[in-house]
């Protein structure tokens, strides 16, 4: 089913913004975390996404001979950014020097990461209310003469 | 089952149709092995079965999310359309054949 396959995609694609929403948010959290439970400092994670072959749409694209899908969280990997230090002596986590270390996150590029998640999302959600209304035209078709 | 008489129907689509369908005479045998009284109502019931299952899934994806045990909103959401699709589906063919039944209600004997 075809208009199926249509869904599938654009849902897989909404999963993986979602996934990207949730990391954002996450590191947003953490901007002024200086340790996490087991001591070490939080590292800034990013969502790398991919294409996911759908065995559903992979019958419909093989006459093309492409292999077309959704996408899908590849992994999601600790970034290398340096830790902020901030002058706080008498910080419990400060080091020899007063220094306490926060993890390097930028906020205005998470911001830029939230926005591009969102409008990504938004346009998974157009794609697929499309494909519905394509599919309705499709069921009107010899139906009272609309 | 013939339709010769509808002669804009390509014959090889219709032998694909009647194929598709169990219990019919001209399928080459689908394997399952219906009985010959079986045919066009046995697989509409069948479809409509489907159609129900398919209810009931959403149904469930629905209870699931108020529970809170749903990871996600969208594929709730993309199964109730889904769900949807299907029934309206299921509501045409069954008017269509409402509408043939009263054509042949209203032919003059």
């Amino acid at each position: 089913m075809d208009y199926l396959a249509a869904f599938a995609i654009s849902g897989s694609g909404m999963t993986v913004e979602k996934m990207r929403l949730d990391v954002t948010a996450m590191n947003l959290a953490n901007v002024n975390s200086s340790r996490g439970a087991d001591g070490t400092m939080f590292q800034p994670l990013r969502v790398v996404s991919g294409v996911r072959t759908d065995p559903r749409f992979e019958a419909a694209m093989a006459a093309w001979g492409v292999q077309l899908g959704g996408a899908q969280v590849q992994q999601l990997v600790p970034t290398d950014a340096p830790p902020r230090m901030v002058l706080e002596p008498g910080h419990p986590d400060a080091d020899s020097r007063g220094f306490v270390s926060y993890p390097g996150i930028n906020p205005v590029a998470e911001m830029t990461n939230l926005i591009t998640a969102v409008r990504t999302y938004e346009a998974n959600v157009v794609a697929l209310n499309a494909a519905k209304t394509m599919a309705q035209r499709a069921l009107d078709i010899g139906g009272g003469g609309r | 089952m013939s339709i010769d008489a509808v002669g804009f129907i390509p014959s090889a689509t219709a032998q694909a149709i009647e194929s598709k369908l169990p219990g019919s005479a001209v399928g080459t045998g689908t394997g399952t092995g219906a009985a010959p009284a079986s045919g066009f109502g046995d697989w509409l019931a069948s479809e409509i079965a489907q159609v129900n299952d398919k209810i009931q899934s959403a149904d469930k994806k629905v209870q699931d999310l108020a529970l809170g045990k749903a990871s996600n909103l969208h594929d709730v959401m993309i199964a109730l359309e889904d769900t949807k699709l299907s029934f309206q589906l299921m509501v045409q063919i069954r008017s269509r054949v409402l509408e043939a039944y009263q054509d042949i209600l209203r032919m003059q004997v």
